[in-house]
């Protein structure tokens, strides 16, 4: 188990490096020059000597290789490097919007689970009837409507409209902490959308699975309450495919929640990436990857983790 | 098992959603505007242009020696009065002002500013401009004078740019003190910045706001949901397709002006656009108002001459049609030029930002019509400039507002002698244009100056080194509570910001 723990560890760091190399690579040879943007702002015409002097003092005359060398170096060191727009380091602003991301992510998966779960296991238990099939028609509409609609809708509605609450926009915990939960609401609800069907999907099949299975028929045999049944024989075999699909799709909600951050203006980590790349502040796109990298491989770690909760077999065997 | 939830439950939770309603992200408090931004400012460093956002936070926080008055004329600021010594020198007074750390604006001040902004590692948006300067003399603190390499009429305009204003000359790099109407109090990166009201600023009862809020909204749509929902006071660049809206709506104002500008450049450095016919072809072969309204929704204009707006004095209306579309004309050029049967090119534009693209695929569908097959090229924005820098292209779509009103703003599009940029025509070089050019900036009888830039437009519209596209319509939308802020017109349209000393909000 050790041994097999250590392999996954060394995979996993393996695949990072990887995913760092190349994403350096490409942002480096696609063309746009980092100087030369930061010096064209607003449609103006760029100084060559200036430009030639900007490259110099961020070090983008020096060979790629050295350039990779020492950024490797760096990160080696726990140093993300600076921006090269505006020289703040690159990990402090990580620091900074990394929660904001998370947090907005935990928030949708909570939402999710909490209507995808009772609703899926009501759809299932009710598998054929009418309540099912409404519920499935709702579970397919949230799935299949853009996330970005769903946000602008909700804007429309909410706040243009019926003026509950505010179109978009972000308040520190620490400034306003009932103002950041409403300002977190609308954005984590429209990811929540989508999840959640998922999340109601895969619970409503996977508890139509384990309901056929003996151990359901022979604790209903013995007469045994059927919300018991329910909660403890069949939810608890339920729910390991429907925490993977979870935890997958909140991995890829790292990177993925940039339309959502875009529509509400809540300034996470996606749309950092986005603007990084924009300007090819090569520090900044390379270090936002690099996070991302390890928290997808953490992520899939705990999931495993998790497995081994829920499932004892998984524990001992 | 069983789900069951009461009709009364329901109907009692239905009737609690609007005791939900919560005030919206702005802090309300009394004095206190909140602006939506387009984005948030990568810096806001004095001499460095990092975009019209960061322009706008500037005119918030610093003061050049002149600057634009709400009708768009040159007004004084740090200087109280300047003039001319011959064509040799320019000596400006200064008035009695103080920086926001409570120093007095001195000529040592506006010196060190000039020394900072021509340096050596200067990467400052105006510093080739300003090198245009021999040196600096003070000979007292309210006096500076400038003698000049060469004469520059221009020199009280460039003074009023909002990449020049004055430093206190002990700032530390990163943290320059200006003498504008507010300070920044706090930021929150990416987010938005906080500033209040200075009292070192030199207007009396001036700025009217305590404080200023500006959140950056990226997102046009959510800044004009914003706007709506009572969330902001005021917002830049409004969509032009929420423009019809805003007016409708009776709590809001739209205040808009036609002031930056579409236009197309070419590769001269090669065939077929190092022929000026085939330019001018381009030029008549357009329909301008098929832009306007397929790019802009009908808010802008066309624009069918040299981008020097109805605004300015140097306005002249001979010239408004002078590239008319003439399908006619424009195909007799080309057969003047050898190609009867038209070509085919690269048409370099960017998916990036939908008016670039849109006003392309106009312009492609139009040169289609008299043969000119173009071939679009839409990467992101900063491979479009890039390519552009390098010139790999043979026709290319441009958006751009001038430094100010004068002709000499657009010296930048269609003055070949500076060096290649994304924002002119590659390879296209005319003597007689870049000596007009330098002509009309030496010349300091307006009179002559105006004769000057006439000549200059004649010259433009045969060699049409850039061809006119249209007018965008620039605006800001405000909630009718507030009060004193101004849009400026034609170019001077970024320098809003200025008002923001007027401002209040009811």
């Amino acid at each position: 188990m050790f041994g097999y723990a250590l392999t996954r560890i060394a995979v996993a760091l393996g695949l990072i490096w990887a995913v760092v190399t190349l994403v350096f690579l490409i942002i480096h040879f696609v063309p746009g020059d980092p100087a030369e943007l930061l010096l064209s702002q607003g449609g103006v015409a760029p100084d060559p000597a200036a430009v030639t002097e900007l490259r110099e003092k961020l070090g983008l005359d020096r060979p790629i290789l050295a350039q990779y060398v020492s950024h490797i170096g760096g990160l080696l060191k726990g140093d993300l490097g600076s921006s090269l727009l505006d020289d703040h380091s690159v990990a402090e602003e990580i620091a900074l919007r990394l929660p904001r991301t998370l947090e907005l992510i935990f928030a949708a998966s909570l939402i999710a689970v909490l209507f995808g779960l009772p609703l899926g296991t009501l759809a299932a238990l009710r598998s054929g009837s009418a309540i099912d099939r409404v519920l499935a028609g709702v579970a397919g509409l949230g799935l299949s409507i853009p996330v970005f609609v769903v946000g602008t809708v909700a804007i429309l509605v909410f706040a243009q409209k019926l003026h509950w609450v505010p179109a978009g926009g972000f308040v520190p915990f620490s400034r306003d902490p009932l103002q950041h939960l409403i300002l977190l609401l609308m954005p984590a609800s429209a990811i929540a959308v989508g999840l959640g069907a998922v999340v109601f999907r895969m619970t409503r099949s996977s508890v139509l699975e384990v309901l056929q299975r003996d151990y359901v028929r022979a604790a209903h045999a013995k007469g045994l309450r059927p919300s018991r049944i329910v909660l403890h024989h069949v939810l608890r075999n339920a729910l390991i495919p429907v925490v993977t699909v979870l935890a997958l799709h909140m991995g890829s909600l790292l990177g993925g929640t940039v339309l959502v951050e875009f529509v509400f203006n809540w300034p996470g980590l996606s749309g950092y990436l986005v603007r990084a790349v924009e300007q090819r502040d090569y520090p900044e796109v390379v270090g936002i990857v690099l996070v991302i990298s390890i928290a997808f491989v953490l992520i899939n770690l705990a999931v495993d983790l998790l497995y081994a909760v829920i499932d004892p077999r998984v524990r001992h065997g | 098992m069983s789900l069951t939830v009461s009709r009364r439950a329901v109907l009692a939770g239905a009737a609690a959603l609007p005791l939900l309603r919560v005030p919206g992200a702005r802090a309300a408090s009394p004095g206190t505007l909140t602006f939506g931004l387009s984005s948030y400012p990568p810096s806001v460093l004095p001499w460095a242009n990092t975009g019209t956002a960061a322009a706008t936070v500037k005119l918030m926080i610093y003061r050049g020696l002149t600057g634009f008055a709400p009708d768009g004329s040159l007004r004084a600021e740090l200087a109280e009065s300047w003039a001319p010594e011959g064509t040799a020198a320019w000596v400006f007074k200064l008035r009695d002002a103080m920086f926001q750390n409570g120093e007095k604006v001195t000529s040592a001040d506006v010196k060190w500013t000039i020394e900072q902004v021509v340096g050596e590692k200067s990467t400052a948006y105006l510093r080739s401009q300003m090198q245009a300067i021999e040196k600096v003399e003070t000979p007292d603190d309210k006096t500076v004078r400038f003698v000049m390499k060469e004469p520059a009429a221009t020199l009280p305009l460039l003074f009023a740019n909002f990449h020049m204003p004055m430093i206190w000359r002990g700032s530390d790099a990163k943290s320059p003190v200006g003498a504008g109407p507010f300070v920044i109090k706090a930021q929150e990166r990416g987010v938005s910045i906080d500033l209040e009201a200075s009292d070192k600023y030199y207007k009396p009862g001036l700025p009217r706001l305590k404080a200023i809020r500006a959140i950056a909204y990226a997102d046009e749509n959510l800044r004009v949901a914003a706007l709506q929902a009572g969330d902001v006071d005021l917002i830049e660049y409004v969509p032009w397709q929420s423009m019809e809206a805003i007016s409708g709506d009776s709590r809001l104002a739209l205040d808009a002006v036609d002031g930056p500008y579409m236009y197309l450049v070419f590769n001269a450095g090669k065939p077929p656009f190092n022929d000026a016919r085939v330019r001018k072809a381009v030029a008549h072969a357009v329909k301008r108002d098929e832009v306007v309204k397929a790019a802009f929704f009908g808010r802008g204009s066309g624009l069918a001459h040299l981008p020097i707006p109805k605004a300015s004095e140097f306005f002249n209306p001979a010239y408004e049609n002078a590239w008319q579309f003439d399908a006619v004309l424009a195909r007799k050029l080309l057969v003047d030029a050898g190609h009867p049967n038209g070509f085919t090119c690269s048409f370099l534009s960017t998916a990036q930002y939908g008016m670039h693209k849109d006003s392309a695929e106009i312009v492609q569908q139009n040169l289609a019509a008299i043969g000119i097959k173009a071939e679009l090229n839409l990467p992101d924005w900063a491979t479009r400039v890039t390519i552009g820098n390098k010139g790999q292209y043979d026709l290319a779509m441009m958006g751009d507002a001038a430094d100010s009103n004068d002709p000499d703003g657009i010296a930048k599009a269609i003055d070949g002698s500076l060096s290649s940029s994304y924002t002119r025509s590659f390879g296209l070089k005319s003597d007689k244009i870049s000596a007009l050019i330098k002509a009309g900036r030496a010349e300091f009888d307006l009179a002559k100056r105006k004769a000057i830039y006439q000549e200059l437009e004649a010259l433009v519209i045969e060699e049409a080194p850039i061809v006119g596209l249209a007018w965008r319509s620039q605006g800001y939308a405000m909630q009718k509570r507030v009060t004193g802020f101004k849009n400026l017109p034609g170019a001077l349209t970024f320098y809003a910001g200025t008002t923001f000393e007027d401002a209040a909000v009811g």
